[in-house]
């Protein structure tokens, strides 16, 4: 035997067997670190420059200063939470009501979960444009229904209306998104096994009582699942809202994805948008070391 | 093609599952590693085959040293507990695989899995998936693609335990048989001590990553090292009864037994072993200790009693028809040669 | 007599639901096929009494159907990307042990980019495909929507390896086969199925991406069908019919494709967290 040769050759074998899954996972790192990571320090470094397309001149904290004073920002941030919050409770009330209904003995199951698909699958600006149709104040079919019943709708106009434009995104949100959050309800209702119902009944429980303490806390990882995806998804909307309002009339539903958009793309103040792009960043980025963490627990039990 | 581990050990972080493993197969034979679970026989197993990395020692097939080599240039064959089928493959494309990545030709990929099929008796299902298989035709498929290639050993990891037991007497037959006749070295895991006795031509006896013993079956069932060995192999297991050595005689809760002649064990205390086709049952006062009779168990070819004893339980067996009921008292004889002698603290075999 | 009270409510519920989620797309469907006099009638007209295909026949003739075309490249080339790269990524990750706990880390890692805000990166993003003159090019789309599904290729195709045991590629090792050999020959055909799902679910996110294409097209080189039904909206005039023609369009694909994975749908969209 050679053993100077062997051992080179299986030295070289060896290293090829360590990398192996480097160089698997090499392209998909390197895409995402280009085009995730170098944005990320692009971000930082642009939060603390003036950039405009006159020019760069660094200005240090100025412009998180001046986010701290901006009514406009505070205004967006406040319209988020708002939009978020009110989106979250009538998706969460609305999926869970469906998911039980579809949990039960119903006919046609299979065809009616397939149809609550169709208003998450379709491309938002899609849903956007659908929803500008009915909300039309003249020849749209909500003010048309409404006339139907008696109502007076001159004053009714929806998204045109300050008062009312932001309630209207948010409905079209919930239009959008309900059947996410049902999906995902109803399979993790789906998984519950039917002993504790049984159980349940034996020992006498009421229905009331077997959803408070057999289903809801057996549904619990599933709500938190959907809760923080769909949290994640408000907090960065754009897409619908842009094509309902452009964040008007006036900014009454400019939210926070609209106000960076705005202030890079209208304005072209690239450094306060990215200092406030940080703000949302952290917010977003809280949120999914939560969902991340759950995810842990989750794979380890 | 001989077989030899080195000071072989396996550590996982801290915990070191296979301590400074010596063991040599000789060419053509058949070692089963014989241990409970966690005893580190199927790592063991697995070093063989390339799919962990020794941690110290050295492995050698055929006189090379293999630690550093992968799995397919090691000439093993390797049959997996859960068969490992390729599912999506028909049975003569799972057969034929291993000749189909060495860049054999077709038609003597055909060929070749046309008789080794036959061998197995599988011929007429080359065109099944798996999983239209039963768990005994799935098993003969994995060793049919073991044998395909002729390699230098069969590696074994506790093929048989999926099958049901009846299944599993037939294949263990037919796994001698074929060991046998093809007359390769084969290293065999297993749990089942009447698999090892059955199989093997030695058996290495492992616990808690280290070897405890090897030796034919006969050697390890007659003149067990330890008390682990002796309470391991053989079914209904060995009887222990704690007691003592004193004045020449094995002195116990129960009574005594004089020493056989020629026997020496020091004095002190000692764990007697004997095994429960070695005793007898007779009249209350006519056996060197007394039981009750706790329950019997009838088998249709013989029976086992056991029986309570100074607060421990004793297995005899008995003719088929024996007659006893629960709480009856008997006594039980143990002819002083068939005894052995454990000692109490670290178990080892004594006085032979 | 209680229960069938219940039962009649349950199904009275139901198609209250169904009526507020399946109107608003009768009423697309509905606006691409009237006639512009009944589009604008007030009171709306709910079932019209003329059809016309003018809208649908006028797609043909716009650049619609070129907006469409660019959408299915752009969706199909990042689709193979992500898919590729993906998919060799979840293998790793799934079957290798790395050091330092990196499998864990590096999924973590993965998992968190999909969360990014995408009006966070747009702008180093927009400056960066200025910068190697991508803007308006469907190759930056491609680069863009990539990066987007990768995250999702990697969870998903990581889920479906771990459900295939390890002792196949182990066989196909000790049998003879290289790792990459035993990857291409035994594994990959046993993923076939959770390789379509995940690529159908990437056409749909890639498809229905809207603010991506709308930064980082102008013109109609590269403009998707989204940007290309908002730019409707947003002039002077909206061109209701034609716009919801467009609709139409952009759905019915999407339509087809999610009933095609409706059973891997719940473990995509919680990125593997909850198993349909």
């Amino acid at each position: 035997m050679e053993p100077q040769r062997a051992k080179s050759v299986t030295r070289s074998v060896q290293w090829r067997e360590k990398a192996f899954p480097y160089a698997l996972l090499a392209p998909a790192l390197l895409l995402l670190a280009a085009l995730t990571v170098y944005p990320f320090f692009y971000i930082l470094h642009t939060s603390v420059h003036r950039l405009t397309p006159a020019g760069e001149t660094f200005v240090g904290a100025q412009n998180f200063l001046r986010l701290l004073g901006d009514p406009f920002f505070y205004r967006a941030a406040v319209q988020t939470l708002v939009f978020t919050a009110s989106a979250l409770t009538l998706e969460f009330a609305l999926g869970l009501a469906l998911a039980l209904l579809l949990d039960s003995q119903i006919r046609g199951r299979a065809l009616w979960r397939a149809l609550l698909l169709l208003p998450m699958i379709l491309p938002p600006v899609v849903a956007g444009v659908t929803w500008r149709l009915i909300y039309n104040p003249g020849f749209g079919p909500l003010n048309g229904a409404l006339r139907l019943l008696g109502l007076d709708t001159r004053r009714l106009t929806w998204l045109a209306d300050p008062i009312v434009a932001l309630a209207s995104v948010v409905l079209v949100d919930v239009w959008e998104w309900t059947p996410f959050v049902f999906l995902i309800l109803l399979a993790g209702l789906q998984a519950i096994p039917e002993e504790p119902y049984e159980a349940a009944r034996i020992d006498g429980s009421s229905p009331w009582q077997t959803f408070r303490h057999v289903t809801l806390p057996l549904l619990l990882p599933a709500l938190l699942v959907a809760l923080l995806l769909r949290t994640m998804d408000l907090v960065r909307l754009f897409d619908s809202v842009f094509i309902l309002t452009q964040g008007g009339p006036g900014f009454a539903t400019e939210t926070l994805s609209l106000y960076i958009y705005k202030t890079a793309f209208r304005f072209y103040d690239f450094g306060y948008a990215a200092a406030a792009s940080l703000a949302l960043l952290v917010v977003t980025g809280a949120l999914s070391r939560l969902y991340i963490r759950f995810l842990t627990r989750e794979e380890r039990a | 093609m001989t077989i030899v581990y080195e000071e072989v050990s396996k550590r996982f972080g801290r915990a070191t599952v296979v301590d400074r493993l010596n063991l040599s197969v000789e060419d053509g034979e058949m070692m089963v590693l014989l241990g409970p679970s966690g005893c580190g026989k199927t790592t063991s197993l697995r070093m063989l085959a390339g799919l962990e990395t020794a941690s110290g020692g050295s492995i050698y097939i055929a006189g090379r040293r293999v630690n550093d080599v992968p799995p397919r240039d090691r000439d093993v064959a390797m049959v997996f507990q859960n068969y490992a089928l390729y599912p999506h493959m028909t049975v003569e494309q799972n057969i034929g695989y291993p000749l189909l990545v060495r860049r054999a030709e077709r038609a003597t990929i055909r060929g070749e899995v046309g008789r080794v099929a036959r061998m197995l008796e599988i011929d007429p299902l080359l065109e099944r998936r798996p999983r239209e298989l039963s768990g005994g035709e799935r098993q003969r498929v994995a060793l049919a693609r073991a044998v395909i290639r002729k390699p230098a050993a069969f590696l074994m990891d506790e093929p048989l335990s999926n099958l049901d037991a009846r299944l599993r007497l037939q294949m263990r037959g037919e796994l001698k048989r074929l060991q046998r006749e093809l007359g390769i070295t084969t290293v065999y895991v297993t749990h089942d001590q009447a698999e090892a006795m059955t199989l093997a031509h030695r058996v290495a006896v492992m616990r808690g990553g280290r070897l405890e013993a090897v030796g034919t079956p006969t050697e390890l069932y007659r003149r067990p090292a330890n008390r682990f060995i002796a309470g391991f192999l053989g079914s209904p297991p060995m009887n222990f009864v704690p007691g003592e050595i004193r004045d020449g005689r094995f002195a116990f809760e129960g009574g005594a037994i004089a020493l056989p002649s020629g026997q020496t064990v020091a004095a002190g205390p000692v764990v007697a072993g004997f095994r429960p086709e070695a005793a007898r049952l007779a009249a209350p006062d006519d056996g060197a200790f007394r039981g009750t009779v706790y329950v019997t168990e009838e088998m249709g070819a013989e029976s086992f009693v056991f029986l309570e004893c100074a607060g421990q339980l004793v297995t005899v067996r008995a003719e088929a028809d024996f007659q006893a009921e629960i709480g009856d008292v008997l006594g039980v004889t143990v002819p002083s040669s068939a005894l052995h002698f454990f000692d109490a603290a670290s178990g080892r075999a004594v006085g032979r | 007599m209680r229960r069938r009270a219940a039962t009649f409510g349950k199904y009275a519920l139901l198609a209250v639901f169904l009526l507020f989620f399946l109107f608003p797309l009768y009423w697309l469907v509905l606006t691409s096929v009237k006639t512009q006099a009944e589009q604008f009638a007030s009171p709306p007209v709910w079932w019209p009494r003329s059809f016309t295909t003018d809208y649908y026949a006028g797609l043909f003739q716009s650049t619609t159907g070129w907006l469409a075309f660019n959408s299915l490249l752009v969706a199909a080339g990042s689709t193979l990307v992500a898919l590729a790269a993906g998919t060799l990524a979840a293998y790793a990750l799934s079957r290798f042990r790395l050091p330092w706990r990196l499998n864990q880390r590096l999924g973590h890692w993965i998992l968190s980019t999909r969360m990014f805000p995408p009006i966070v990166s747009i702008v180093p993003l927009f400056l960066i495909m200025r910068g190697l003159d991508l803007v308006d090019t469907r190759a930056a789309l491609v680069a863009a929507y990539s990066v987007f599904n990768l995250p999702f290729v990697v969870w998903m195709m990581k889920g479906f390896f771990d459900e295939l045991p390890r002792e196949l590629e182990e066989a196909a090792l000790v049998d003879g086969d290289s790792r990459f050999g035993a990857f291409r020959r035994i594994i990959l055909p046993l993923v076939r199925p959770g390789l379509a799902a995940t690529a159908i679910f990437c056409m749909i996110v890639a498809w229905n991406e809207f603010l991506f294409a709308l930064i980082l097209t102008q013109t109609e080189g590269a403009l998707t069908l989204p940007v290309g039904i908002a730019n409707q909206v947003t002039q002077y005039e909206i061109r209701w019919g034609a716009m919801s023609a467009a609709g139409v369009v952009a759905m019915t694909p999407m339509f087809v494709f999610a009933l095609a994975v409706q059973r891997h749908l719940v473990r995509g969209l919680s990125f593997g967290a909850v198993k349909g």
